[in-house]
């Protein structure tokens, strides 16, 4: 570091929303989890404070000062320490590409002095992808026209009337739900299983299938059918008492088909899980194939409606209208009294330097995002041999290494340069456990520790504040990988033989050489400074971003009901999943999934986070008396499970 | 299994009382084995120290990252209680019991642990959806 220099910029990802962070500070920086417990001086100079969320952190943990022109990093006696480099360390001097971790933040030191200022940065807020979409029988994706919706939508309350006066088509419901998507499908599942009929719902959507986006960004990100996805065995989209589980049915077929080692082994796994054997996970195809049944079951066809939704209004009445397009311009109303929203991830979160690549280069063949269509990168790569970086660190990331040692089996030449931001010497702490990390990945069987479905975490985030969840959502979550014996083999063997590698720094920029292709300038931690990767792909797993304000239509709603965000920015929903903001009478809306993520569950975006929505919504809604809605305990909830055994509709 | 205390002792006391309490009547009843109150006795002392036994389960349970209960720990546990309850019966003695066969014993409590387990992974998430999501709160 050189002398003089009093600003700093600090980057680091926000464990709770994996977000980038690149503030640029003025030395002195103290870091900590309360403001108050922070210097607001020292020496007469005042001090940066950086609040800090997670319970791992001291209330005043860490301070960067500028001693004799070195930038040093001083513990303030916290209780759980400061790793500097992956080293813990009471105090030491960091330069520029150095990192430290505190409790699950892992900050690196971007640049100093003049460099930090004249850095741009975009931010990782203005920086993703729209997810791919089906194809329209519209032209082009319609946004809303200068006359729908209509006029009327622009006050607080439509008169149902004025939806007539259109000339367009309106129907009346008693629920409808909003996405399609799997959260739609859940609840309306549950809808059905406690009485309501198939007339009395409708669900607007883009897709038949409510499975379809989800099955696109498991192809897209390397899990074809018959590979194993992140999920519980009793995580059962298509039953809402997870029993018999994924693992029981996957060990009956095959007992059937006479395979009895396998079928003992997924016994065996569910029993001893996690500590004894490796968690099964059910494979993508058997879970679609489950789904298909169900949708028939309850009728999911009749009830589904092609349409893009457009904007979503309360009515004079005490209901919502719900203005869509069917596409070519043909467009129609849906009046509920009870509304559901699922429309999950709007798009996919893109790091900052590759989206700034692919926009200068207007090259979207060899930076790619896991999420998206990238089949033509293994192609060439079985084909040609060369060289992928990887960004991220996540489950994604493994699928993709595990892709390419599949491709490397056909093609020797392949080499695999994983770039990460920072070492990670050690997991994330929570009370009296910890977290295990092996060669800087760090793992846990789900996205989140176990207990947040349904055990004691599940209690506590929902008995948080909205910043006491922000803190322990960052304890608990963070990007980790699955422990599976493959993976770890693939990565030990890669390391061994060479052909992986892991490579620490900051990025600095993304620029192609002669030849077009990627080269990836970073920035090491020591005084060696800048140094370059040259590959034919970066293949960016970083993963899904679920703000509110990245969907036109949830932003619409938010803005004009100036409804509340949660302090994740995603909708603010109540125990029981209601945007409680929206009640219009005896009519109320509720909510599921990646838009609600922040509030009083963490998994909401997994198959048994959706059933936990729904059924807590649901149960509200039975309390509220909504009609033919009667909840489900005891003997009925036993013989709604029957007609599930003997597919029969609910 | 990711149980809170609440839910251990809940669903303890309504397994061991339904399903718990059906397979000793067989044993009482002289179905199997020799027949006799002391088998109800033997339920009853397991239950009531169960409801102890949570609480260590429960404090054991903090020091794991994902603050579950697999069936092979429900296992070890089963295995710790039954040879809990020998050692007091055979060193100090328990009101009610004067005499109790190791080997039927082992026979009545296999087949109570076994039936209260798979009750514990079928039967109560048919009856009460809600008590999976609820750390086996059924109430």
């Amino acid at each position: 570091m050189r002398s003089g220099t009093s600003q700093i910029r600090l980057s680091w990802q926000e464990p709770a929303t994996g977000e980038l962070r690149e503030p640029l500070l003025t030395l002195p920086v103290a870091l900590g989890r309360v403001l108050d417990q922070m210097p607001a001086q020292l020496q007469g100079q005042p001090v940066s404070r950086i609040v800090l969320d997670s319970g791992q952190l001291s209330r005043f943990h860490a301070l960067l000062t500028l001693e004799q022109g070195n930038l040093t990093l001083t513990d303030q006696n916290s209780t759980n320490g400061t790793w500097i480099n992956g080293v813990r360390q009471t105090r030491g001097i960091l330069n520029s590409g150095d990192s430290f971790q505190i409790g699950p933040y892992r900050i690196g030191i971007v640049a100093a002095g003049a460099r930090a200022a004249a850095r741009t940065v975009r931010s990782s807020e203005e920086s993703f992808i729209q997810l791919d979409e089906p194809n329209e029988p519209e032209q082009a994706p319609e946004r809303a026209t200068s006359n729908f919706p209509p006029a009327c939508f622009r006050s607080q309350q439509v008169r149902v009337q004025d939806l007539y006066a259109t000339g367009l088509p309106v129907e009346e419901i008693d629920y409808a739900g909003v996405g399609a998507g799997l959260g739609s499908f859940i609840w309306v599942d549950y809808l059905r299983n406690f009485g309501v009929s198939r007339q009395q719902i409708k669900v607007v959507g883009l897709e038949l299938e409510p499975y379809a986006k989800y099955q696109r960004l498991c192809l897209n990100s390397q899990i074809p059918a018959h590979e194993r996805l992140r999920s519980n065995s009793d995580s059962c989209p298509d039953n809402l008492w997870g029993w018999p589980s994924y693992a029981l049915r996957e060990a009956w077929h095959d007992f059937q088909k006479g395979s009895m080692a396998s079928a003992w082994r997924y016994l065996w796994q569910v029993f001893a899980e996690p500590t004894l054997a490796e968690t099964y996970t059910p494979r993508a195809g058997n879970v679609f194939a489950s789904i298909d049944r169900e949708a028939a079951r309850i009728g999911w066809e009749q009830m589904y409606q092609y349409g893009r939704v457009q904007a979503i209004r309360k009515t004079n009445d005490g209901r919502y209208a719900i203005a869509y397009s069917r596409g070519r311009g043909d467009h129609a109303f849906l009046v509920t009294r009870y509304l559901h929203l699922a429309t999950g991830y709007p798009v996919v979160k893109f790091l900052p330097d590759l989206q700034e690549y692919r926009e200068r280069t207007n090259n979207f063949k060899s930076v790619v995002n896991a999420y998206e269509a990238h089949d033509h990168v293994y192609q060439q790569l079985e084909r040609q041999g060369g060289t992928v970086v990887i960004r991220g660190r996540g489950i994604v990331a493994s699928r993709i290494i595990q892709r390419l040692y599949e491709a490397r089996r056909r093609n020797p030449n392949i080499a695999l340069l994983h770039l990460m931001r920072s070492p990670k010497p050690q997991g994330n702490k929570f009370g009296t456990a910890q977290r295990t990390v092996e060669n800087h990945f760090e793992f846990q069987p789900f996205n989140w520790p176990k207990a947040c479905w349904g055990g004691e975490l599940r209690v506590q985030l929902e008995q948080a504040s909205p910043e006491q969840r922000r803190s322990l959502i960052s304890d608990w979550g963070g990007t980790t990988t699955a422990d599976r014996g493959d993976w770890k083999q693939i990565v030990q063997e890669g390391l061994n033989q060479g052909w992986y590698q892991i490579n620490f720094g900051e990025v600095i920029r993304v620029e192609p050489d002669p030849q077009g292709r990627p080269t990836t300038y970073i920035r090491e931690k020591g005084p060696k400074g800048e140094i370059k990767l040259d590959a034919d792909f970066i293949i960016d797993a970083t993963g899904l971003d679920g703000k509110v304000k990245s969907s036109p239509l949830l932003n619409d709603l938010v803005t004009h009901y100036n409804l509340p965000l949660n302090p994740l920015d995603r909708l603010a929903v109540t125990n029981h999943f209601e945007v409680a903001e929206m009640r219009n009478d005896r009519g109320r809306v509720y909510a599921a999934g990646a838009i609600t993520f922040g509030g009083p569950y963490a998994a909401v975006d997994s198959f048994l986070g959706l059933q936990y929505s729904a059924l807590w919504a649901v149960d509200s809604l039975a309390a509220a008396r909504a009609p033919r809605l009667k909840s489900l305990k005891g003997w009925a909830s036993y013989k709604q499970w029957l007609k599930w055994v003997r597919n029969q509709a609910p | 299994m990711t149980p809170t205390l609440l839910g251990r002792w809940q669903t303890r006391i309504l397994l061991f009382q339904t399903v718990g309490l059906l397979v000793t009547l067989l044993f009482t009843e002289g179905v199997i084995g020799p027949g006799g109150g002391v088998f109800l006795w033997v339920l009853e002392y397991l239950f009531i120290f169960g409801l102890g036994w949570d609480v260590l389960y429960n404090y054991l349970q903090k020091f794991r990252w994902d603050r579950d209960w697999p069936g092979a720990l429900q296992l070890a546990a089963g295995v710790w209680e039954a040879f809990f309850i020998v050692l007091v019966i055979g060193f100090f003695g328990l009101p009610g019991i004067f005499f109790l066969d190791l080997g039927w014993f082992l026979v009545h409590y296999s087949l109570v642990w076994l039936a209260i387990y798979i009750a514990s992974q079928s039967l109560m998430r048919i009856l009460f959806p809600r008590w999976r999501f609820r750390g086996g709160v059924w109430l």
